[in-house]
C-alpha cells in the first residue's frame, strides 16, 4: 500500500432505512478518509449513525448512496480476507459454546489456527478457554470478541463501542490491551460515546450526530472547542448587575440566572469562581467539567442542542 | 465447507441432551402407538406389513423433525448476532447453509435409526433386507429437504418461536405427506403439491412402488422425485437469500 492511498475512504455515504411513516436517515452524507496507522474515534450520542457507518465499513450494510472503499477495494472483500476485522457492539457469540471453541471455530474459518494461543494470551482469555460463553461476564465476552477480531491479524481494526457495559476497571484494562495492539501500526477506527475514551486513546476524533460529521480533527483541538466549563453558584438577591459583571469576565460565553442560582459557561472558570466568591457573595459553588453535551452545544449552537 | 467449524457446531448440538432425547423419543413413541394400533393384524401391504408401513412413516417424520429443528436453531444463532460475526470471515452463505444441512443430517440419522431399530425389534416385516436399507437411507438423506425448510422458517421468524413454528407446521406437512392417515380423493390431489408428499412417497417406494393403501391412484416415481427436487430448490434459494439479509443488523 502506498502512503498516498487512504486505508478507509467514504465519499458522500448515505444510508436510509425504509420505515413507516417516514424512512429513517441513519447516515446522511459522510465523507471520511483514514490513513494507515491512524487511530480515529467516532464520537457521538446514541442514534448518531455510528454503528451504521461502521457496518458499512465492514461490508455488513450496503450504503444507499455514495462509495465505501477499504484498503483500495470493497469492504466485503476486505472483511472476508480478514484484512479488516471488528469487535461488534453486542451479540456475535454463541452462548452454548466455550470460549476456546469459539476462538477455534473462527480461527478455522480464517485458516489461522496457529494464532489461537497467542491471540487468547493477548486478549487475556487464555485461562477462560473451558468456560461457556453464557457464564462469562460482559467484560470477558468483550475480550473474547477482541480475540476473534485479532485472529486474522487485520490491518484495520473496527471497534463499535467496545467498552459498553463494562465497569471502570474492565474498561481501563481493555484500553491497555488495545494500546499494545496498535504499536505495530494497525489502523483503528472506534465508536464511542465517552469523550474521555476519545481523549485518552485517539489522536483524531470525528464528531457525529444525526448521521452527519460535525467536526473532524485532532482530538486536542476538539478539547479546545469543548473546553467550556460550567460554574454554578447561589448568589442571594442576584440581579442584572451581577450578570453584567460576570459577562464582562474574558472567556465567558453565557450567563443564566434562575432565582438565586447563577450558571456561567466559559473557559475562564477560575476567574469566574474568584469573582463569585470574593466580590459577589456567592456560595455553594460548583464547577463542572466539559461533557460531550457541551461539545455538541458548542458545535451546533444552543438552539439545536438536545 | 470447513471441517473444524462443522465439528464444533455438531458437538454443540449433540451436547444438548434434552433435545437429542426428544428427537429420538418422539418418533419411537409415535411408532409404538400407531404401529400397534393399526398393525395388530399381519396385513400384507406391498412388499411388507402394516407395521413396516407405519415404521417407515415415523422414521420419515422423526428424521424431518430432527432436521427441521436443528436448522431452526439457526434462528437463535442469528438472533445472537453470530451471522454478523461469520460475515467477517471467509465463510460464505452457501457454505453456512451446507454446514447446517450436514449437522441436521447427523441428528436426523439418529432419529430415523432409532425408529428403524425399534421397528426391527417389534417385528415389522418386509420381504427383503434391501427394503430396510433403502427405506432408512431415503428417510435419512431425503430429510435434508426439511433442514432447508427449517432454515427458511428460522430466518423468517428470527426468534425462539421459529423452532415451534417449524415443528408445528411439520405436522401439517406430514398429514398432507400421507404419513399419519392414508389420503384419497381431492385431499390427495392437493397433497401432491405439498413439500412432504414427494419425500414420503420416496421413503415408501421400495415397499409400495407408488401405490396407496386406500386409493387406487398410483404415483409415478418421477412425480415424487420432481416434488422433492422442486421444493429443495425453492427452500435452498430462500434460505440463502434470508441468510444474506440476516447479515444486516436488525
Amino acid at each position: 500500500m502506498t502512503a498516498s492511498a487512504p486505508v478507509l475512504s467514504l465519499r458522500g455515504v448515505r444510508k436510509v432505512y425504509p420505515s413507516s411513516p417516514a424512512p429513517v436517515v441513519a447516515v446522511d452524507g459522510v465523507d471520511l478518509q483514514v490513513d494507515a496507522g491512524e487511530i480515529v474515534a467516532v464520537l457521538g450520542p446514541n442514534g448518531a449513525g455510528k454503528t451504521t457507518t461502521l457496518d458499512m465499513v465492514l461490508g455488513l450494510v450496503l450504503p444507499t448512496a455514495g462509495t465505501v472503499e477499504v484498503l483500495g477495494g470493497s469492504p466485503e472483500m476486505a472483511a472476508r480476507g480478514g484484512r479488516v476485522s471488528a469487535v461488534l457492539q453486542s451479540g456475535g457469540l454463541l452462548r452454548d459454546l466455550t470460549v476456546g471453541e469459539t476462538v477455534l471455530a473462527v480461527a478455522a474459518l480464517h485458516r489461522a489456527r496457529s494464532r489461537v494461543e497467542a491471540v487468547m494470551e493477548r486478549a487475556g482469555i487464555a485461562d477462560l478457554a473451558r468456560r461457556k460463553v453464557r457464564s462469562c461476564s460482559g467484560g470477558e465476552q468483550q475480550r473474547l470478541r477482541f480475540a476473534l477480531a485479532l485472529l486474522p491479524d487485520p490491518q484495520v481494526l473496527v471497534l463499535d463501542e467496545p467498552t459498553a457495559g463494562m465497569d471502570v476497571g474492565a474498561r481501563r484494562s481493555f484500553w491497555e490491551t488495545m494500546h499494545e495492539e496498535t504499536r505495530d501500526g494497525r489502523t483503528v477506527l472506534f465508536a464511542t460515546h465517552y469523550l474521555e475514551e476519545a481523549q485518552a486513546f485517539a489522536p483524531r476524533t470525528v464528531l457525529v450526530d444525526h448521521g452527519r460529521i460535525l467536526a473532524d480533527g485532532p482530538t486536542a483541538q476538539l478539547r479546545g472547542i469543548v473546553g467550556d466549563r460550567t460554574v454554578l453558584a447561589t448568589v442571594p438577591g442576584a440581579a442584572d448587575g451581577v450578570l453584567t459583571r460576570l459577562r464582562a469576565v474574558p472567556g465567558v460565553r453565557e450567563v443564566h440566572r434562575a432565582g438565586d442560582r447563577v450558571t456561567v459557561n466559559g473557559t475562564s472558570s477560575d476567574d469566574v469562581a474568584r469573582l463569585l466568591l470574593t466580590e459577589l457573595g456567592g456560595r455553594d459553588l460548583e464547577i463542572a467539567a466539559p461533557t460531550l453535551e457541551s461539545a455538541f452545544l458548542a458545535l451546533t449552537g444552543e438552539g439545536q442542542a438536545r | 465447507m470447513n471441517v473444524t467449524y462443522l465439528r464444533i457446531d455438531l458437538v454443540r448440538q449433540l451436547r444438548d441432551g434434552m433435545y437429542i432425547s426428544f428427537v429420538i423419543a418422539l418418533p419411537v413413541v409415535m411408532y409404538l402407538l400407531f404401529g400397534t394400533a393399526f398393525g395388530a393384524s399381519a396385513d400384507v401391504v406391498g412388499r411388507g406389513d402394516t407395521r413396516f408401513y407405519v415404521m417407515s412413516a415415523m422414521a420419515a417424520y422423526g428424521a424431518s423433525v430432527g432436521a427441521t429443528s436443528i436448522a431452526a436453531s439457526a434462528a437463535m444463532e442469528l438472533l445472537q448476532g453470530w451471522g454478523r460475526q461469520l460475515a467477517l470471515t471467509p465463510l460464505r452463505p452457501p457454505a453456512f447453509v451446507a454446514t447446517k444441512v450436514v449437522v441436521a443430517l447427523a441428528v436426523s440419522a439418529v432419529g430415523a435409526l432409532a425408529v428403524t431399530v425399534v421397528g426391527a425389534a417389534t417385528g415389522a416385516h418386509v420381504s427383503a433386507l434391501w427394503v430396510w436399507i433403502v427405506t432408512f437411507l431415503v428417510a435419512w438423506l431425503g430429510s435434508s429437504l426439511f433442514a432447508l425448510y427449517g432454515l427458511v422458517v428460522a430466518q423468517v421468524f428470527r426468534s425462539e418461536t421459529a423452532i415451534g413454528v417449524a415443528s408445528a407446521s411439520l405436522v401439517v406437512w406430514a398429514f398432507f405427506g400421507n404419513l399419519f392417515v392414508p389420503l384419497s380423493g381431492t385431499v390427495q390431489q392437493i397433497a401432491r403439491w405439498t413439500p412432504m408428499y414427494g419425500y414420503a412417497g420416496l421413503v415408501r417406494w421400495s415397499q409400495m412402488q407408488g401405490h396407496s393403501v386406500t386409493s387406487s391412484q398410483v404415483d409415478p416415481l418421477w412425480l415424487l422425485v420432481l416434488n422433492w427436487v422442486a421444493w429443495a430448490a425453492a427452500f435452498a434459494v430462500l434460505a440463502t437469500w434470508a441468510n444474506r439479509r440476516g447479515r444486516a443488523r436488525q
